[in-house]
């Protein structure tokens, strides 16, 4: 098979989960009870009222009506109105979805750059206190709650000594930025560094909006990151060990290699191309596991969206978010199949 | 070797099939015993699982006080070893002026409540002891749920082959889309949270006496997480099925006219069992933290949960530590005995993982 027929056949099967997902979303709200109009009327509603409310979401069209109409409307990006702001649904979601995905990203990256060099060293020195502690970092790491984990980190780094804010997001990662690059003053910095007036300059990075966006996404990024980073030390530790007892690397050890260049250069090489396949993976799953992250930290993405709907049934943005964590979820990993396809070709064989 | 029971699925026949295929062979015991005398780790998490089990089973022998008895008079009491600082604000009138005096006084640690109470008096140990029991309860018998139904999906699915797999594991494919944790919160979240009262056989027999008469078990949680994780089973059941449907004695056995389903018991069940069971002793830690995340967001049936008190202790988080920090540590040695024991049979039962790779 070419890698154009096999990323086609890929983007086909996505097509077709996501429809599965989209249709199972929809059918959320046959198969569990209550009638959404009973959470929209007053409770002294008229049967007349009620019927009213219902004629007018359309509700009481038969479920087939509604389903079609629904596919539909998702196709040019509509996803009804809020029962309860009475605003369109789909702002309302991909209003949170920023928040979300700056999120899942910097937990990935938080856990990349802990995880791979602890796993690698771990192997390389195995049975030192190094190896120990960092075995017994990723059995706790997977064993810990992260909304719990959340809470011991604003505890003490919060609550305490003050270093982070508790909870919010303050400012997004892209005005932050812009902001930042608007105001930066390059002059001031090196007049007061040139005077030795640290703290002054210490004051003037802290109250930039970026240093404002990094102080509120800290704590949450470690929360919604400890578990992957566990799992990804691990992934690499074991890899690692499982490449360096291969036959080529006595064979690079025999000819005279460096040590250095047949651990890093060939056995790393060689242990990456798994965990770039589940960091993918768990990008993915990242952006809906942030659910319980943001509740923790009042942070205004996706899942604290959901579910303040869920608790209020606002049945079209429950569907919306839930859709939109779903395709995410097959987006990514569609795009992983289809980088990990270009990387080896032995997958597209397969 | 020819199977003609006409007896329906579920017959004593299948039981005892069922049971065969569970019983480790000589063989696998020697592995498991050797990993064990090998390894601390094993033996930390065995202790580690013993020690919780005991607390769930024995919760109101265990217990020193009731932990839904409610005392406001000894409200956020610290854990032995620490004091809490409380400021009382009073406005006193000191010669016809209003004058506002704050007073720093000490709130001590008493030796009835070791690690203290919450926000309403309630002995944190005693809730600490019997949150074990939600936590394990949901754990095995969510696990059970989605490992019988996945584990049959997925061995219907490799066996067959075909169109039922096809369907099956695109199915497959739409539930894994969604991350258990939010399918979980959506489900019951929406269905709401039915509970069920269960007697509490210490108190019936009257050996207990102050203990809470029924225990609360979170019904839609059950279910949910169930439901939510069996597909991991359905896909190890699935390659595992694959992999021996085309082996010799599979063939061997349909050419003497043996059932599908006396093959799939007897032969491809039996086969496919090692890695089920290394499955199912991780889901059974998934499940815990699944459960104690639902409760943590106040979808649960139940106010004995970890995940419960996390969350009503976070409010008291500047003034009172524990309330959040106690039940997380339970849930966090829970789960490191159940990890531990899970890589434990891993590495006793599958022997393509032979200690932890080669290495200099």
């Amino acid at each position: 098979m070419s890698l154009g027929r096999f990323l086609l056949k890929r983007a086909v099967q996505g097509v077709f989960v996501v429809w599965g997902v989209v249709t199972v979303v929809f059918l959320l709200r046959f198969i569990t009870p209550g009638d959404p109009v009973t959470f929209i009327a007053p409770l002294d509603a008229s049967q007349e009222l009620r019927r009213q409310i219902a004629v007018e979401l359309g509700l009481n069209r038969p479920i087939y009506v509604q389903y079609f109409d629904y596919l539909w409307g998702l196709v040019w990006g509509d996803m009804g109105y809020s029962y309860i702001s009475n605003t369109e649904a789909s702002t309302r979601v991909f209003a949170r979805l920023p928040a979300t995905i700056e999120l899942a990203v910097a937990a990935t990256v938080v856990a990349v750059v802990l995880s791979i060099p602890l796993g690698v060293v771990s192997a390389t020195r195995r049975h030192q206190p190094v190896d120990y502690g960092a075995t017994l970092f990723s059995l706790v790491g997977i064993s810990t709650p992260n909304f719990w984990l959340g809470i011991m980190l604003v505890l003490v780094l919060a609550v305490q000594f003050g270093f982070f804010p508790t909870s919010q997001r303050g400012i997004g990662f892209l005005p932050a930025i812009g902001q930042t690059l608007a105001q930066f003053d390059v002059g001031f910095v090196v007049d007061r560094l040139l005077e030795l007036r640290l703290f002054d300059v210490w004051d003037y990075l802290t109250e930039l909006p970026v240093t404002t966006w990094l102080a509120h996404i800290t704590l949450p990024a470690i929360t919604l990151g400890t578990y992957f980073t566990a799992l990804i030390t691990r992934l690499t530790r074991s890899g690692m060990l499982e490449e360096l007892g291969e036959a080529y690397i006595r064979a690079s050890r025999a000819k005279g290699l460096p040590e250095s260049l047949v651990r890093y250069k060939h056995a790393l090489r060689n242990t990456l191309a798994p965990v770039v396949t589940v960091v993918g993976l768990q990008l993915g799953t990242l952006i809906g596991g942030a659910v319980i992250t943001e509740a923790v930290f009042a942070w205004p993405g996706l899942g604290t969206e959901l579910i303040r709907a869920i608790n209020l049934r606002d049945w079209p943005i429950i569907q919306g978010s839930l859709i939109v964590i779903g395709a995410g979820f097959v987006i990514v990993n569609t795009l992983v199949d289809a980088l990990q396809a270009y990387l080896d070709p032995r997958v597209v064989a397969d | 070797m020819v199977d003609l029971d006409p007896l329906p699925f579920v017959s004593y026949e299948t039981l005892t099939r069922v049971r065969e295929a569970l019983t480790p062979s000589p063989r696998t015991v020697r592995n498991l015993r050797k990993e064990l005398r090998q390894s601390g780790l094993a033996k930390l998490g065995i202790v580690l699982i013993v020690g919780v089990v005991l607390m769930a089973a024995l919760a109101p022998v265990l217990a020193p006080h009731n932990p839904t008895n409610q005392n406001l008079d000894e409200n956020q009491l610290p854990p032995l070893g620490f004091d809490r600082k409380t400021t009382n604000t009073t406005t006193e009138i000191v010669n016809g002026s209003i004058s506002i005096v704050n007073q720093t006084t000490w709130v001590n640690s008493t030796v009835e409540h070791p690690l203290g109470t919450d926000s309403l008096g309630r002995d944190m140990l005693s809730r600490t002891i019997y949150g074990a029991r939600t936590s394990l309860i949901v754990g095995v018998v969510g696990t059970s749920i989605a490992a019988l139904f996945g584990v049959t999906v997925g061995l219907l699915a490799g066996y067959y082959s075909g169109r039922i797999d096809d369907v099956l594991m695109r199915s497959a494919d739409v539930m894994l889309a969604f991350p258990s944790l939010v399918l979980a919160v959506a489900l019951v979240g929406l269905i709401g949270t039915a509970s069920l009262r269960v007697p509490d056989p210490f108190v019936l027999v009257g050996l207990t006496p102050n203990m809470p008469e029924t225990f609360t078990l979170p019904g839609t949680v059950i279910i949910v997480v169930g439901l939510v994780n069996w597909v991991w089973f359905a896909r190890v059941a699935r390659s595992e099925a694959l992999s021996v449907r085309s082996e010799e004695y599979i063939k061997a056995a349909r050419s003497v006219g043996a059932s599908d389903r006396h093959i799939v018991l007897r032969h491809v069940l039996p086969n496919s069992i090692t890695p089920i069971i290394v499955l199912a002793t991780i889901q059974v830690a998934a499940i815990i933290l699944l459960e104690s995340a639902l409760a943590f967001l106040g979808f649960s049936g139940t106010t004995l949960s970890w995940g419960f008190d996390i969350a009503q202790g976070r409010q008291y988080l500047s003034t009172s530590w524990w309330i959040a920090t106690v039940p997380g540590l339970a849930i966090v040695v829970t789960v490191v005995g159940i990890n531990l024991v899970g890589d434990w049979l891993r590495d006793a039962l599958d022997p393509g993982i032979e200690g932890e790779g080669g290495g200099p």
